[in-house]
């Protein structure tokens, strides 16, 4: 493999990464601050996805324009999820069962909601982008995965400038560290937990709509990249947003390069297998996981 | 979650767990009263048949169940058919299940079909997939099945002795497409000596294309070499590692043999990917719809080896192609809907042969059928010894504006296959 | 006393439910419910083995396609080679049971959703391997070969008699020492090990169980079907059939996945011949439903319906006292 191929293979990856951060961001401030794993993640980006198909088709709105159209609509999306089924479960500095399940089972609602009002078929996004390179040299960077990178980075920085200047961001970052002092600095934490909750699925949502331009998309979609975003989590831990950056980037990587010595068809694995691994084997950083003292409400 | 029960509440439990039971028993079961059709004075033909209209599989699965349903109600026009044992005409009726694509609930319908609706045959196994889960049912009830969608060798070379398919092998496929490429070469329009990438899909389906492919190229040296071949999973949402390695293995010639939906996402990665070769195909997929609209003219000049065309001169083919129209308010969309509508004519040509509604004596007739006037490339319904068809293949070639133009065999073509210039920028 | 009127009202109530499954296929019921009924049966085998751990234990696994698969294939491959069923799937469960500690010993170090997540990445992993293997068919799947007529009613009584076995299990855990400590273990694990309880050890002991049973309802659905593939008996959407049945019906209760397994099995088809894909939808908002009101499921329903019974019925009784 030459210079180019690995040039090549790099940008890709790199490429990859932004996107992955940018869907992963969304479940790890869900995470972070309420300590609820969102598998109902994988149904927001779905939907996500459909919303930015049919803004499209309808309306005529450019994809682009429709991700960031998505974040408003699903943010208040979320936390009307939020106020109807998430504050009634109870909650905990650890991540509790009931919690997981609950999320577990609104995803498969929005799946099939999915499938009732969209069919099973998968369906794509075509415009003058979609089909369309960019060549720098021997370099060949498809233009729509460039034009997705873009606004996927722009978001996490400015989710990164959210939370370090404002004070909303202070709170959010106090949570996180520890709710229950958080109460007592004063922070109205079922509000927030209200609004983070919401700004995760809007998250979600936008993110959906990057994907949506990249992959076609069936009510199915989501189920891949919900891994993907669990091993970004517990690669790049929980504290801050450039370790999901991090954890994006090193599953981007291996999971670019593995194509060279892997199989094609044992590609998904390397997900799974790096999630377990993390999971299992990552010490001290993810203290959280392996923490002493554990109680699930 | 639950606490431990006390001596009451688990009485409570079981009597409500009895009756839960009990409801739904009374609900689904009734005793059967005969199993005998020939008993029961029947007044129709019941056939069964299992496709996907829901799920990856929906578009071919309800373009197929088009092709049964204008078939039966041509038949049941002329009044049904004759059964010499009860001296009528009696009409088909098609029992229908949606298997959702999904092949537990395929061969469960196939089951339900065969061993509770008395169905004379079973009709369906879109997909190589479903069909392979169908095909184990057929034996055990021994019920005549015809498969109008699967075509992978390893279905028929089992020793089973009730199924048929409509459908020539798959290995067929890949002999006839670099057959095909062996006849440019022929004609001066490629190099001798190209390198060829193949990516087949991860069943038995794209085993059976690349063995075809690979057979061919072996008899016929110094025409391709393969350089990369390896197998990718249906229903993935990305292929760039795949291209990738394409990429690197620099090959003149793509060939890959997917279903419908993995040859949008592939075709749409490849051409983001920057990737061109001289000719591209990928497998019996090339000319849908669906890709067309999704793909736009990227996929102009791809070709695909199918077992049916509407460009097809015979005149019984253009009849079919005006029924269908006017039953759907389409033209056929590729090959799917025409060996639906053969397997109904076949099958209603052995009941009528035979005479009687046993299912022994249709499978004894399908054995020996020999139907004329087939839709079919080569003109006749005949079933080889396994229970497939033999037919040869056709290669198409999408044109610029939406064209397809038939341009394999010789004796069948409406067009000229273009070797497609070399990338522009 | 208490355990002896226990038992007696437990045997009564299953005993009259094992005979009248029993009886049933001689009565003549259709062959379409009777193979209902197999489906059924097959997913309470699982149903009650996943309440083992889940249920009784409080760890969560949305995994268990791993061990109905390898079930699956260990008893199909058996059978080829000539093996009689029942050893075949003695193999199922043994290999599943081996899988089950290999799995568990890295696993059972996480709590609570890391653990589900990590049993998601197992199976999942497992899935793509036995796709791209090719001396188990691969993606094309594995086919058994078939001798001689096919006889519904063994299968069905394959089921029957395993999903026996596999109540008698969970009864048996659910009254014992062994069944209380695994609550503790459920409830707080570091108290636990406080008085004695190994942890560790209980999990892996209901993880082999429950893999041992789960793994021969996968051997027992592949000889009824001859024809296995990954997608299906390693796909995600097997797992998440095997840990609906159990919650919905009533996780922690002896009876709770039996039901589940019930309503699954047979209210399923006929559910998803009229709306294939509806029968999610309803199990997704049941389950959202029970996990906001009533985390005992389907049973956890009944005992209120039999406590307001109760209530009419004192009340009643009460007036015409007075």
């Amino acid at each position: 493999m030459d210079a180019a191929d690995f040039v090549n293979l790099l940008v890709s990856a790199v490429l990859l990464a932004g996107i992955y951060a940018a869907m992963s961001v969304g479940m790890t401030i869900i995470y972070g601050v309420m300590k609820i794993v969102n598998l109902a993640h994988a149904g927001f980006l779905m939907l996500g996805a459909y919303y930015v198909l049919e803004l499209h088709e309808r309306l005529n709105i450019d994809p682009l324009v429709g991700s960031v159209l998505a974040f408003p609509v699903f943010l208040l999306a979320g936390m009307l999820v939020h106020w109807t089924l998430v504050k009634r479960i109870p909650v905990s500095d650890q991540p509790t069962l009931a919690s997981l399940l609950l999320m577990f089972g609104l995803w498969l609602v929005l799946q099939n909601i999915g499938y009732l009002i969209w069919g099973s078929s998968d369906r794509s996004i075509l415009t003058s982008r979609t089909l369309s390179s960019m060549h720098l040299g021997p370099i060949t960077i498809p233009t729509v995965r460039v034009m997705v990178f873009i606004p996927a980075v722009c978001s996490l920085g400015l989710l990164e400038f959210v939370l370090r200047k404002t004070w909303y961001g202070r709170a959010v970052r106090a949570l996180m560290q520890n709710r229950y002092a958080g109460r007592l600095a004063g922070i109205p934490v079922e509000k927030m937990a209200r609004l983070t909750f919401g700004v995760g699925i809007g998250f979600a949502g936008a993110a959906g709509g990057l994907l949506a331009q990249l992959y076609s998309f069936s009510p199915d979609f989501g189920h891949g990249f919900l891994l993907r975003s669990f091993v970004i989590i517990v690669l790049g831990g929980l504290e801050s947003f450039w370790g999901a950056a991090a954890g994006a980037l090193v599953l981007a990587l291996v999971e670019t390069f593995s194509i060279l010595v892997v199989p094609a068809g044992y590609q998904p694995a390397i997900a799974f297998s790096l999630l377990v691994l993390a999971l299992v084997l990552l010490p001290g950083g993810i203290a959280g996981i392996f923490a002493k003292k554990h109680r699930w409400a | 979650m639950g606490w431990i029960k006390t001596g009451d509440e688990m009485k409570m439990k079981w009597l409500s767990a009895l009756a839960l039971v009990g409801l739904l028993l009374a609900g689904f079961g009734a005793p059967n009263a005969t199993s005998n059709p020939a008993a029961v004075a029947a007044k129709d033909i019941p056939v069964g048949v299992v496709l996907p209209l829901t799920g990856r599989e929906a578009k071919p699965g309800q373009f197929q169940k088009e092709g049964i349903e204008l078939a039966i109600k041509q038949i049941n026009e002329k009044g049904g058919i004759f059964i010499r044992e009860l001296n009528r005409k009696l009409p088909l009726r098609e029992v229908f299940y949606d298997d959702g694509s999904d092949q537990a609930k395929s061969a469960g319908l196939a089951e339900r079909a065969m061993s509770s609706d008395d169905v004379v045959a079973v009709l369906g196994g879109y997909s190589t997939a479903l069909g392979e889960a169908e095909s184990v049912m057929p034996d055990r009830y021994q019920t005549p099945w015809i498969t109008t969608g699967a075509a992978a060798t390893s279905i028929f070379n089992r020793g089973y002795q009730w199924i048929f398919g409509t459908l020539s092998p798959v290995d067929l496929l890949g002999y006839t497409t670099a057959e095909f490429l062996g006849t440019l070469v022929d004609s001066g329009r490629l190099r001798k000596g190209l390198k060829v990438a193949l990516a087949l899909e991860n069943t038995d389906h794209g085993v059976d294309y690349g063995n075809g492919i690979k057979k061919w190229i072996q008899e016929h040296g110094g025409y391709f070499t393969v350089v990369f071949s390896e197998s990718f999973d249906l229903g993935s949402p990305d292929f760039s590692g795949l291209l990738q390695k394409v990429k690197n293995a620099h090959a003149d010639i793509f060939l890959a043999d997917a279903h419908l939906q993995d040859y949008i996402t592939m075709h749409r990665q490849y051409v983001q990917a920057g990737l061109h070769h001289t000719m591209i195909s990928y497998g019996a997929r090339g000319p849908e719809t669906d890709a067309r609209k999704a793909l736009g003219d990227a996929t102009d000049y791809i070709f695909a080896g199918i077992w049916w065309s509407k460009n097809l001169p015979y005149p019984q083919v253009k009849k079919f192609v005006g029924d269908y129209k006017g039953f759907t308010g389409r033209e056929p969309d590729s090959w799917y809907a025409a060996t639906a509508y053969e397997a109904v004519r076949g099958l209603a040509a052995a009941i009528e042969k035979g005479g009687a509604l046993k299912k022994a004596t249709i499978r004894d007739e399908l054995r020996k059928l020999d139907l004329r006037e087939s839709l079919l490339p080569g003109q006749v319904l005949r079933f080889g010894k396994g229970g497939q068809v033999d037919t040869p293949f056709v290669i198409v070639q999408n044109k610029p504006g939406g064209r397809v133009d038939l341009v394999y065999p010789k004796d069948a073509t409406n067009g000229e296959a273009v070797v497609p210039p070399a990338a522009q920028k | 006393m208490q355990m002896g009127r226990l038992l007696n009202y437990r045997v009564a109530g299953w005993g009259t439910l094992l005979m009248v499954l029993g009886i049933l296929p001689r009565f003549g019921i259709s062959s379409n419910l009777t193979r209902l009924l197999f489906t059924a049966l097959v997913w309470i085998i699982a149903s009650v083995a996943w309440n083992l751990l889940g249920g009784f234990s409080g760890q969560v696994s949305f995994g268990f396609a791993v061990f109905y698969g390898l079930g699956a294939y260990a008893a199909a491959m058996g059978i080829n080679g000539g093996l009689h069923p029942l050893a075949a799937l003695t193999i199922s469960g043994l290999v599943a049971a081996l899988a089950s500690v290999f799995i568990g010993l890295p696993t059972f170090r996480l709590r609570g959703p890391y653990f589900a997540i990590a049993t998601i990445g197992v199976s999942e992993a497992v899935r793509v391997v036995m796709t791209n293997l090719s001396f188990t068919g691969g993606a094309s799947g594995y086919r058994i070969a078939e001798h001689g007529r096919f006889r519904p009613l063994e299968h069905y009584y394959a089921a029957l008699g395993f999903s026996a076995v596999a109540v008698v299990i969970s009864v048996w855990i659910h009254e014992s020492k062994f069944g209380l400590s695994l609550q503790a273990v459920r409830e707080d694990e570091e108290a636990a090990a406080d008085i004695g309880v190994n942890p560790l050890k209980a999990k892996l002991m209901v993880h082999l169980l429950a893999a041992t049973l789960t793994g021969i309802a996968g051997g027992v659905y592949a000889r009824y079907a001859a024809y296995i593939h990954p997608q299906g008996v390693f796909g995600f959407h097997t797992s998440v059939a095997i840990l609906l049945m159990p919650i919905i019906g009533g996780a922690g209760t002896v009876a709770g996945p039996v039901i589940g397994g019930f309503v699954y099995g047979l209210v399923q088809e006929e559910l998803v011949a009229a709306f294939p894909q509806f029968h999610l939808l309803l199990y997704g908002a049941l389950l959202i439903v029970i996990i906001l009101f009533e985390p005992r499921g389907v049973t956890g329903w009944l005992v209120k319906l039999r406590g307001f019974i109760e209530r009419i019925w004192r009340k009643s009784a009460t007036a015409s006292v007075s």
